[in-house]
């Protein structure tokens, strides 16, 4: 794909050199300055085209490569520390906290890190919201509001067709010991980004007002724009302790 | 200035055009490799997360 981009950018800026030495020289300088301004025209919109090649393209590209090495770590610590035996792996939250299932959204795992920086976000990983207010995680047990924050588009685009997620699908969370099974009961499609009582321990706008377990999904939208942002909210339906072969549980399979 | 650039390369057609080849691949490299990233924060398309700032 980068090779047709080069090739197109390389025809574009080759064309207008080649017509020149066939005219003669004494152009006036009125259209020189045009044919300037016009190449730089062509430069301009090559360039954002190429924009958005990189932020729709690329930024996916090197987002899952980045998160596939990441999870595999993950893995890799989780396997060092069978499930059962509670290690110093089940708390290691450095380079992740577990693995987001949600099969309305993709087919794979997305990755769930500490805090919802660009610098966290832009791996192609889930973030787990530190400011402005707290995620409980669940592995705490206790009751709170475990909220996550990943991108709409670019980056892994991990949540991309949040859209597409319905009252009653499965959101599962996979820790190095439990399997966290969520059911979607609220959605919010449109919120102002300053609306953080979505975020709260007991999410008032979802409708529920008991403390529970609930977990909430933050993102961008409209697609590829940040003008609002879009909320889903689940709550916790079962857990599942995690076998030696690591069988999801059944809305996953 | 795509002409100027195009006259003062040294040597045969095929030569300019490698050249030219090489100098747009280098182009787009800074290009995704510094200037988009550096860009992409200061565009309003990709803040996901809801804040009070």
């Amino acid at each position: 794909m980068a090779a047709t981009t080069d090739t197109d950018h390389e025809e574009h800026t080759a064309a207008p050199g080649s017509a020149p030495p066939d005219r003669p020289r004494r152009r006036g300088r009125i259209a020189a300055a045009v044919s300037v301004l016009g190449e730089l025209l062509i430069t301009a919109g090559l360039v954002l085209g190429l924009f958005v090649v990189y932020s729709l393209w690329w930024t996916n590209v090197v987002a899952d490569r980045h998160a596939d090495r990441r999870g595999d770590e993950v893995r890799d610590t989780w396997a060092q520390d069978p499930p059962g035996r509670a290690g110093p792996g089940a708390l290691n939250t450095k380079d992740g906290i577990g693995f987001l299932h949600v099969p309305a959204l993709s087919k794979g795992e997305i990755l769930v890190e500490k805090g919802t920086s660009m610098k966290v976000l832009n791996d192609g990983v889930a973030g787990y919201y530190t400011d402005p207010v707290k995620a409980e995680l669940p592995m705490t047990g206790k009751k709170g509001n475990f909220s996550l924050a990943a991108h709409r588009d670019g980056h892994g685009a991990k949540f991309h067709r949040i859209d597409k997620l319905k009252k009653g699908d499965p959101i599962v969370f996979e820790t190095k010991d439990t399997w966290y099974v969520y059911k979607v009961y609220g959605i919010l499609p449109e919120t102002s980004k300053y609306n953080v009582e979505v975020l709260g321990d007991i999410p008032e706008e979802s409708g529920r007002k008991k403390p529970g377990h609930y977990i909430t999904l933050t993102t961008c939208t409209p697609v590829y724009t940040s003008r609002y942002r879009y909320i889903v909210w689940g709550e916790l339906v079962r857990t599942e302790k995690v076998d030696a072969e690591r069988t999801p549980p059944k809305e996953i399979r | 200035m795509y002409g100027w650039i195009w006259r003062h390369l040294p040597g045969n057609a095929w030569v300019k055009a490698l050249i030219s080849l090489v100098l747009a691949l280098a182009v787009v490299y800074v290009l995704f490799q510094y200037v988009f990233p550096w860009a992409e924060p200061l565009l309003p398309f990709n803040d996901v997360t809801v804040d009070n700032q």
